[in-house]
């Protein structure tokens, strides 16, 4: 019956990743601290989309392992381990959070509203320092949880080979999804949402759970066509299996695309003031430009890019717009915070680039970790051959 | 039962039939004569149905004063009703496009009969804005063609929006399933020898010769309208929800509602789906086409999508208090404590209580137990609309016009009478084509697939 009899042969990953992740972590981590000597207001403002940017991918990739339980998905097994060891980021979150929480006065004006704001007041027993930190505390150590349990449970699996690993990861997904929507919802009007602490939207959490789907997709699919178009993971996947990841992608781009036009379609037509002017903030100056160029960049671009059927399991397309829709994600985030720092008009200059810079570098060194310390494919895992197997 | 083979795939269909035994079994009901139960059953709809005729009667002689509709509640059971047939029909289109996008297998078996549903619940939901604009036989200016009056309608209003995207919904799912009949149509031809339902069938079924190009042609052709039907679904509840959304009315101005309305129809939609299988694998005994497995499929997509639901009941509820919006915070406080509070504790018990009974596994294979539970959804979905609609409109902003709605008796014969109308088509539909699609189910027997490799 057991049809276990895949062949995986481990290869290390050539030490050039591993210099090139040191060498843009260091130029990052350069850029980051001069910045916040030079203005750490600004660094700030850098900082929270850094830092949710990472929260993405980090809590995006445990959704994307989650799921896969969940659904009994097959085809993504073989590949699975990529977001595994992408979840692996939220041990690191507190690095990027902490500097954040030096600076809290500088970006959310609730900590310390003027005693005439009476909405503000009236926020404050949600919008205070310390319940701030209580929840972010209680969201990390949640996604700690489950990212360890996840990945403890699947890394046994190689050597037990025993299926009730695969059972146990089921249940825990199911326990865990609803725990996601809360996390990551509160999260979003924490960290997005109540920067302009007057607005609000109730389809928030949705709008930043749709872009933390993608980026996690995203971030996921450039390393597995890199690696496998290089053999590192197992022969005889085909690219039928690469089918369903651009197919993801260009579903959740018309999600994410679906959620933001009726957020804007619903606060436009009302045409309340207490509603509008965060959508006027994004229209004034140069801003014009950086919300049309938002369509264009997050929408526009990667949906022709994937509509036809051969787009999505073309490797080398595959490759272009899961690196496109990755920095969309940020460009995003920027569209989301940065009005609220530079009212008037775009503010775009070496400081911008300190945080990608550290956070690709990050990313490539955890990843480069990860990848020594364990299999890049779950070797024990039940549902491994039928994934190898997969065709259309 | 108890431990999965993860190594193996699922079988959807139980037990190795023979293709021909499929056959029989699902054009069985067409082949015979209609018995004692489908009479009294027709009799009971039926006589639905005429409370549906007496109550349109009714209210075109007298005019909609026979309703319970008052001076701020202008939108009532109407468009309650409205929204909550259109989304009953949801849940078709949903399981033949998404989850054949999907490749999720299991929707074979209940594919044809939730798409059928979905098309009978479409057109009881389109009675209700004709009978509510009050004269129905102007409705056809609500089309915007170049006329002698040069009436043009308001691209601006939603509702109008509503025209467009449930008459596409109704067009596209009818073609969906006429597709989908076709090759069921000419098993059908081949096997009757009764002369007129044979010319029927012939012509019906397009000249299919099942010949592998006529195969090819259809696999390329299903794909292309499942990828069509697909934002179509998403559409239709999007719109019915901009219906209130746009407007700047406390408890309907809220950003969530589009996703969380289709979220809600899909919910209600399973529900009814569920109900309706679960009597009809019994009497026309497709248990092995329509397993438990699929059954408790069907219920987990229900726990996903009551906890939605959920979701947003809360996340609305948190916002009207952050925003500090004081009109906001009253419209959501008046629901869940002013005098419409037993409706909405009626919504929150069946609509996200009852549902997470579904955590249990037991519980999602145990037939009589699933099936109250989707009663309950319906009814709570039933009250949502009416929570949403009924209770911001009777405490407005003016409190000297507030007024408590009391729907009438008319109003109660039509909501009865819209189930006779829609449970009506479904008999008829059970007794005239194929509830369960031939030619896929007979796709997903085990061993019907090639492999590419030697097993």
């Amino acid at each position: 019956m057991s049809s276990s009899s895949v062949e995986y042969q481990k290869k290390e990953l050539p030490a050039k990743v591993q210099t090139v992740g040191f060498g843009l972590f260091i130029a990052g981590l350069f850029l980051v601290v001069l910045g916040y000597i030079v203005d750490p207001t600004r660094s700030a403002y850098n900082n929270i989309i850094g830092f949710t940017f990472l929260a993405s991918i980090a809590v995006g990739s445990l959704f994307l392992v989650g799921i896969e339980y969940l659904s009994g998905a097959v085809w993504s097994t073989p590949f699975r381990r990529v977001s595994e060891f992408l979840s692996s980021l939220i041990v690191l979150l507190p690095v990027l959070f902490i500097p954040l929480l030096l600076n809290v006065n500088n970006i959310f004006h609730w900590t310390h509203p003027a005693p005439s704001d009476k909405t503000l007041i009236g926020k404050a027993p949600y919008l205070n320092v310390n319940f701030f930190i209580g929840r972010v505390l209680v969201f990390w150590l949640i996604w700690l949880l489950f990212y360890y349990l996840f990945t403890k449970n699947s890394l046994m699996q190689d050597q037990t080979k025993d299926q009730n690993l695969t059972k146990k990861n089921v249940k825990l997904a199911a326990v865990f999804m609803p725990l996601f929507a809360i996390t990551i919802s509160f999260a979003a009007i924490d960290w997005l949402m109540s920067i302009e602490p007057h607005w609000f939207s109730t389809i928030f959490g949705v709008y930043y759970f749709s872009g933390t789907v993608l980026a996690a997709l995203a971030a996921a699919t450039i390393i597995i066509v890199l690696l496998n178009e290089r053999g590192y993971f197992v022969k005889g996947i085909h690219t039928d299996s690469y089918y369903s990841l651009g197919a993801l992608l260009f579903a959740f781009t018309n999600f994410w695309a679906y959620i933001a036009f009726s957020q804007f379609l619903l606060i436009w037509y009302a045409n309340l003031p207490e509603e509008t002017f965060w959508f006027l903030q994004r229209w004034e100056g140069s801003w014009i430009a950086a919300s049309i160029g938002l369509i264009v960049v997050r929408f526009v671009v990667p949906y022709f890019g994937l509509l036809s059927q051969p787009s999505k399991m073309n490797p080398k397309r595959l490759l272009v717009m899961s690196s496109w829709i990755l920095f969309a994600h940020y460009y995003d985030l920027y569209w989301l915070v940065m009005p609220n720092f530079s009212k008037g008009g775009v503010a775009l200059g070496w400081i911008e680039l300190g945080f990608p810079l550290l956070i690709a570098g990050l990313i490539i060194l955890v990843f480069v970790y990860n990848s020594r310390k364990n299999n890049l494919v779950p070797i024990g895992d039940p549902k491994l051959k039928r994934g190898i197997d997969f065709r259309l | 039962m108890s431990s999965v083979d993860y190594t193996q795939e699922l079988s959807v269909v139980e037990g190795k039939q023979a293709l021909r035994e499929l056959d029989d079994l699902i054009a069985k009901p067409l082949e015979t004569k209609p018995d004692k139960k489908f009479y009294i059953a027709l009799s009971i709809t039926l006589s639905m149905l005429s409370l549906l005729v007496i109550g349109l009667g009714l209210t075109f002689y007298y005019g909609i004063g026979m309703w319970g509709n008052n001076n701020p509640v202008g939108w009532a059971f109407d468009i309650v009703n409205f929204v909550f047939w259109v989304g009953i029909g949801h849940a078709g289109t949903l399981i033949s496009a998404i989850l054949f996008l999907f490749r999720q297998k299991w929707r074979t078996g209940i594919a044809r009969f939730a798409e059928g549903m979905t098309i009978f619940a479409v057109m009881t939901a389109g009675l209700f804005p004709l009978i509510h604009v009050g004269r129905p036989w102007l409705a056809g200016y609500l089309f915007p063609y170049p006329n002698q009056h040069s009436l043009w309608v308001n691209f601006t209003s939603p509702l109008l929006w509503d025209v467009f995207a449930v008459s596409t919904y109704f067009i596209v799912s009818l073609i969906f399933w006429y597709v989908g009949l076709i090759p069921d149509l000419a098993t059908l031809r081949e096997k009757t020898n009764h002369k007129l339902k044979k010319i029927i069938y012939s012509i019906f079924s397009l000249g299919w010769r099942f010949s592998n190009r006529h195969w090819q042609n259809y696999e390329m052709v299903y794909l292309i309208l499942a990828g069509f039907a697909t934002p179509l679904v998403l559409s239709v509840h999007t719109i019915v929800s901009f219906d209130f959304a746009v407007s700047i009315i406390p408890g309907w101005h809220t950003t969530i509602f589009p996703p969380y309305f289709v979220a809600g129809a899909v919910f209600s939609g399973f529900a009814m789906v569920q109900n309706v299988l679960v009597i009809v694998r019994k009497i026309f005994n497709y248990e092995h086409i329509i397993t438990i497995d699929t059954l408790e499929k069907m219920n987990k997509i229900m726990l996903l999508t009551g906890s939605l639901v959920g979701y947003a009941y809360a996340m609305e509820f948190f916002i009207a208090w952050y925003s500090g919006v004081e009109a906001e915070l009253f419209a959501f406080l008046n629901r869940a404590l002013g005098p419409y509070a037993w409706a909405y504790w009626i919504m929150i018990i069946c609509n996200v209580v009852s549902p997470q009974l579904f955590w249990s596994k037991k519980i999602r294979r145990t037939i009589p137990v699933m099936f109250v539970i989707a009663i309950f959804v319906n009814i709570g979905m039933w009250f949502e609309r009416f929570v949403i609609i009924v209770t911001s409109l009777s405490r407005d902003f003016l409190p000297s016009s507030w007024a408590y709605y009391t729907p009438t008796l008319v109003d109660g014969m039509i909501l009865i009478g819209s189930f006779g109308f829609f449970f009506t088509w479904i008999l008829l539909f059970t007794k005239a084509l194929p509830v369960v699609s031939m030619a896929e189910v007979k796709a997903v027997v085990d061993g019907a697939q090639p492999s590419h490799k030697d097993n």
